[in-house]
């Protein structure tokens, strides 16, 4: 009995490390423990200790960058849905986005939520940029972060341009032949760029193929490393608003 | 500039480990090179800007639809007819000097006009003048208004029968392609073939 009893007991003491090696602060009851907590965590950590109000006043951020971080993630999770269903084919993708919309099970919402979210995303992103700029929040010493934005603009209408050839319509095809030939119109290396754009001479099977790629891994990757920077940028460089 | 100058001078008297820095950043970088050298290849010369001699994301093989096609027996096509093969996006006239094929890919921007028997009277009703054909010479005016050609759905531009542009963005005429007599007698064409505007294939 007394052999069990000290079993027990390591065994409890173990279990209590683990615990404690995951859990490192236990609520945040007070503001010491609250504060430590944002200090110690990496997803909290994003947070400053301290924050004026007038740094976060909703009248002057508008919450646009959050907001489009937001719509970031609700893209990621309803892409991550629909690649269960959707074949980059020329056989199959058209077919594939009508089973979504018509066949699977919430198909139609999570197909509707990626093609919201999308456009509502170049939208937040676009009035993001806005502000920066109407209030002067590029300038010194901010002009970097100011650099990593406006290229994770360009990312955000790339990916909106990517998936647009997707659902693989004529719609589709023709806004994408009319793109990429406002592509070809650039100097020297215009045509070049078209043809490793499309992987070919028209919009075929090769370019949906390419674009699939660059829309569900490449843009979102690079997306994701320059907003890590730009969130780091942010903390950083301290906000803007309020002087 | 002051940079490159330290370095130089550090140089003089290199450590083992920043002599293994320099060796390893350089290695990396001329690797580097190397990879992005082979995934885009060395700008392919030729025709339209590009030849298949590229690198990894260049295709040497496009399993596009042939550029040279049959388009069946001249006597297939009456005289003064326009024919709009849609899939192969190329349009035969037959005129009384002789065949030729249109490239129907719109100038500004590559969609695909449309055929329409009249193109021009829409345009003569709201006053719009010095609508004419300079290869023809045909006009369209109040007296005569309807002239036949195509209209691109993209952005709006129009096309005499004969290719000529004369509204909307489109920044020069339709390309010509070669029409020829195959040697089973049914006409061969080149889509990659550009030909001039006088180009005419008796028969």
């Amino acid at each position: 009995m007394k052999v069990l009893g000290a079993a027990w007991d390591e065994l409890y003491s173990v279990m209590a490390q683990m615990v404690q090696g995951l859990f490192r602060h236990g609520l945040p009851l007070t503001d010491k423990i609250a504060a430590r907590t944002a200090l110690t965590n990496f997803f909290l950590h994003i947070h400053p200790v301290r924050v004026r109000r007038s740094w976060i006043r909703m009248s002057y951020t508008l919450c646009l960058g959050g907001l489009s971080f937001f719509l970031f993630i609700v893209l990621t999770v309803t892409g991550l849905y629909l690649m269960f269903y959707y074949v980059p084919s020329v056989e199959h993708a058209y077919q594939d986005m009508y089973d979504l919309k018509f066949v699977v099970t919430f198909g139609g919402v999570i197909r509707n939520m990626h093609r919201w979210a999308a456009h509502a995303m170049v939208i937040t992103v676009w009035l993001h940029v806005a502000r920066v700029f109407y209030t002067g929040a590029y300038k010194k010493p901010r002009e970097f972060n100011w650099a990593i934005g406006t290229t994770l603009l360009l990312i955000t209408l790339l990916l909106s341009f990517t998936g647009y050839l997707l659902p693989w319509d004529q719609l589709s095809i023709w806004a994408i032949t009319v793109g990429t030939n406002m592509a070809r119109y650039a100097p020297i290396a215009g045509p070049y760029t078209r043809y490793l754009m499309l992987g070919g001479k028209v919009v075929g099977a090769n370019a949906l193929l390419r674009f699939y790629v660059a829309h569900v891994v490449g843009l979102p990757l690079v997306a994701f490393l320059l907003m890590v920077v730009h969130f780091w940028r942010v903390r950083k460089d301290g906000f803007s608003g309020g002087l | 500039m002051q940079d490159i100058k330290r370095l130089i001078e550090d140089s003089r008297e290199m450590s083992r480990r920043s002599f293994f820095s320099i060796a390893g950043w350089g290695a990396f970088t001329v690797g580097s090179a190397i990879a992005l050298w082979e995934s885009l290849g060395p700008p392919p010369v030729g025709k339209n800007g590009v030849d298949g001699s590229g690198g990894f994301l260049n295709p040497n093989v496009l399993y596009e639809d042939p550029a040279a096609f049959k388009a069946g027996l001249p006597t297939d096509y009456a005289l003064g007819s326009t024919t709009v093969l849609t899939d192969k996006r190329v349009v035969i006239n037959r005129d009384p000097n002789g065949f030729y094929a249109i490239s129907l890919i719109c100038t500004h921007l590559g969609c695909t006009p449309r055929y329409f028997s009249d193109v021009t009277s829409d345009l003569v009703t709201q006053g719009i003048s010095g609508i004419r054909d300079p290869d023809t010479r045909q006009v369209a005016n109040k007296a005569n208004p309807i002239l036949p050609g195509f209209k691109c759905p993209c952005h709006g531009s129009r096309y005499f029968r004969d290719a000529i542009n004369f509204f909307g963005p489109a920044p020069r005429p339709m390309d010509r392609v070669s029409v020829e007599l195959g040697r089973d007698g049914r006409l061969l064409i080149d889509r990659s073939v550009v030909v001039d505007r006088n180009f005419r294939l008796k028969a």
